[in-house]
């Protein structure tokens, strides 16, 4: 085994414990800890994956706002989390049984279709590259996106100011 | 290179760039001097649909991209694009007396229409996964804040928050679906998608189905396809009833414009895994969402499982593939008049403050409000498929599609269901005409944009409905233009 | 040298705990954080794919970086929500999302 396969076997380790304990902890807490563990993994994916950009991106947006963001609605939202409440709901068991078959299907699918796939090339280009295809060939979903971004200013104002009326 | 603006082109986005051109004016004009009456924004808002509308009527459809290779200006998106449109302003004029009735006026309204409407019509158009799932977004967010636009009513909140919840799940099955198609084809644009997969011949199979079924599961979610619907009923009478006007039919046409692209682009490789799936889904939808409408007593409610249902017919067409497209397209253009206009009687007669109709408040109606009843009563009946309606020829070609590509099975089983349909529909009606008032309902004055809304609606069912050669040829001319 | 297998069974894992998040939590915020998990696992699936698929284009990379955008838009709409339910302190509390109820 190689020591890049090490680091994957590690970061991709992590990323699922994370992942498992985001789903399993009582505490929501630690939930949302466990979620910024997998969340700072993914980013390592990333480097492995020579896509450095896509690294900091990651820490920066999910790991800076998005987790902040969430912690910030838990702990808003404490007394709620801290009462004795069930962490599932009554159809847990249909939903483990629904997630195991799929990862069963997906698994075969996706092992099946990896091998004739499966010629590494290194990254070619880099940042420079993506903010040309930002503004070339992706300037149609980036000028979306710009309204997407709008949208979800917009939408959080108009409905924290009736939470306040 | 640098790209130049010459590589990108913008004349042929004009009808997004005018949609949320506007839409983002209103923003500004509000901020800078809000006071006083938010009509103007609505004006402004058809304005600029009007200019959209007009910009797709105009450029004609060609088998060309522009932007690149991201935005496709054949006739299937230029058609799609003029139903949403023509959606969008129909719920614009529904929506302006409501508003002002319901004291929730705000100029943000009419925003969000337009960069939903904005989201929608890049969904139709475009050549490129990406853009699609991007467009898809922008649709769907701006519908879960519209759904919770109303101050102070738990309900439409909590309704806006389960939509939130279970959309960004589907969304999630969507990207992974997607994903595994790139994965299958190296490529996000869809006509290279495409060519990539039929040149991969089997060796693609296991992305490509998998593909399909997740992309399935999340247009499924969006759509309201049974078993995915249980958002459905709760948002759409959670929801201010002139935003379940819209949601019913924009995402409709959105996503359904969008299947139909993926189906006849992509996915036609694996037709026979789709079409079973759909078919399924579809048999699923028709029925369970029928025999739910049977056991509603409150209109809004019951034209929420009418939604899910009509659906389901639709999904009949899409069976069968390219065969369909063209039914789709003109059934959705009918069911957009009928569907707003059915919602937008519930939104006339509903009390203040209050989005529920039970079928008590019917009684009587039909000769209290002549005019009003007797819209209703069409728009019902275009949705049961009678005759001289556009509900019927829509029906009669879309299943007319399904037996032409092999599905007849699956064509009587959707005559059935419309005979089921007839039962809960036509019973509104028997009770708008036959039954004494208890409690006289104390009604609104209908607006003037409510009036001409409801006019242009009924003239859509009865025109379309009569005279549907025209509308036919033209949807049949327009899919036949697919960049391919 | 990494399989490419290796980065589409970890990304099919994460996306499976993901979903039992959604599906068998109550508490919103925890559905919310299984959906970005999910999001996060295609997002490993399109890098991956772009570098043993489609070697040369950057378009994997663009997709990623939209997704973020999405996601972060999605989080945004959907805490402001909760804390509006929160506050109202309505009829239902958060805790009463059952997501497979209709």
């Amino acid at each position: 085994m190689s020591l890049t396969q090490a680091v994957f076997i590690l970061l991709g380790g992590m990323a699922v414990l994370g992942a498992l304990g985001m789903v399993t902890l009582r505490n929501l807490f630690h939930s949302a800890l466990a979620m910024i563990l997998a969340l700072f993994s993914i980013a390592g994916i990333y480097v492995l994956l020579e896509a450095e950009f896509l690294a900091v991106v990651q820490v920066l947006v999910y790991v800076g706002a998005i987790a902040m963001l969430i912690l910030f609605g838990i702990m808003l939202t404490r007394d709620i989390v801290g009462r004795a409440s069930a962490v599932r709901n009554r159809q847990w068991p249909l939903a483990l049984a629904v997630s195991a078959g799929l990862l069963a299907v997906l698994a075969v699918a996706l092992v099946r279709a990896a091998w004739p796939l499966a010629t590494y090339a290194p990254a070619q280009g880099g940042v420079a590259d993506l903010g040309l295809a930002l503004m070339g060939p992706y300037a149609l979903p980036f000028e979306v996106a710009s309204v997407l971004l709008l949208v979800a200013m917009v939408g959080a104002l108009i409905i924290a100011r009736e939470a306040r009326e | 290179m640098l790209p130049t603006l010459s590589v990108l082109n913008l004349n042929g986005a004009v009808p997004q760039i005018a949609v949320a051109g506007a839409g983002m004016l209103i923003m500004l004009i509000d901020a800078l001097f809000h006071r006083g009456s938010r009509r103007w924004a609505a004006y402004l808002a058809l304005l600029g649909l009007a200019v959209a509308l007009a910009r797709v009527v105009e450029s004609g459809a060609s088998a060309e991209t522009i932007l690149d290779g991201a935005l496709a200006r054949d006739g299937l998106g230029m058609a799609f694009a003029l139903v949403l449109i023509v959606a969008a302003a129909l719920s614009v004029l529904v929506a302006m007396d409501y508003l002002r009735r319901e004291e929730h006026e705000r100029a943000e309204y009419y925003a969000l229409i337009l960069f939903a409407t904005a989201g929608g019509l890049a969904m139709a158009m475009a050549n490129d996964l990406v853009a699609v799932f991007i467009g898809l977004e922008t649709l769907s967010i701006s519908l879960y804040v519209l759904s919770a636009f109303f101050t102070g009513d738990a309900a439409s909140r909590e309704a806006a928050l389960k939509y939130l919840l279970l959309g960004a799940f589907a969304s999630a099955f969507f990207l992974y679906g997607i994903a595994l198609l790139y994965g299958a084809s190296g490529t996000t644009r869809l006509v290279e998608m495409g060519t990539a997969i039929r040149l991969a011949g089997t060796q693609a199979d296991p992305l490509l189905w998998g593909g399909v079924a997740l992309i399935i599961v999340g247009v499924g979610f969006k759509l309201a396809l049974v078993p995915f619907h249980s958002w459905a009923p709760d948002v759409y009478q959670g929801a201010p009833t002139s935003v379940t006007a819209f949601m019913s039919v924009a995402s409709k046409v959105a996503a359904f414009a969008a299947l139909v692209r993926l189906l006849v682009v992509v996915l036609a490789p694996a037709a026979p895994l789709t079409s079973a799936l759909l078919a399924l889904l579809a048999v699923l939808t028709m029925t369970v969402g029928n025999i739910l409408a049977l056991a509603q007593d409150e209109v809004k409610r019951l034209l929420a499982y009418s939604s899910i249902a009509q659906a389901g017919y639709i999904l009949v067409a899409a069976v069968a593939g390219e065969v369909g497209a063209a039914a789709v397209l003109f059934y959705l253009l009918g069911y957009a008049f009928t569907n707003l206009g059915a919602f937008a009687v519930v939104l006339a007669w509903s009390r203040r403050g209050e989005g529920r109709l039970p079928f008590s408040d019917l009684a009587g109606l039909g000769f209290r409000r002549p005019w009003t009843a007797a819209a209703l009563s069409l728009f019902l009946l275009s949705l049961t498929g009678m005759p001289l309606t556009v509900g019927f020829v829509g029906k009669l070609y879309l299943f007319g599609a399904a037996v032409q590509a092999g599905w007849t099975w699956l064509a009587i089983v959707a005559v059935l269901n419309s005979v089921v349909s007839a039962f809960y529909y036509l019973r509104l009606v028997v009770i708008m005409y036959m039954r004494e008032a208890e409690m006289p309902l104390a009604l609104q004055r209908a607006g003037l944009a409510l009036g001409v809304a409801l006019a242009v609606c009924a003239a859509g069912v009865i025109l379309l409905g009569l005279v549907p050669g025209v509308a036919l040829d033209w949807a049949r001319q327009a899919v036949a233009v697919v960049l391919s | 040298m990494i399989p490419l297998t290796w980065y589409l069974v970890l990304s099919a894992v994460l996306f499976c705990i993901g979903l039992y998040g959604v599906l068998a939590r109550r508490n919103a915020i925890a559905i919310l954080m299984g959906a970005e998990l999910m999001l996060n696992s295609a997002n490993i699936n399109l890098a991956a794919f772009e570098r043993y698929v489609a070697a040369g284009s950057v378009a994997g990379q663009v997709f990623v970086i939209f997704n973020i955008a999405v996601a972060a838009a999605e989080a945004a709409v959907g805490l402001a929500l909760i804390l509006a339910i929160y506050r109202s302190r309505d009829t239902v509390s958060v805790e009463e999302v059952d997501l497979l109820k209709g």
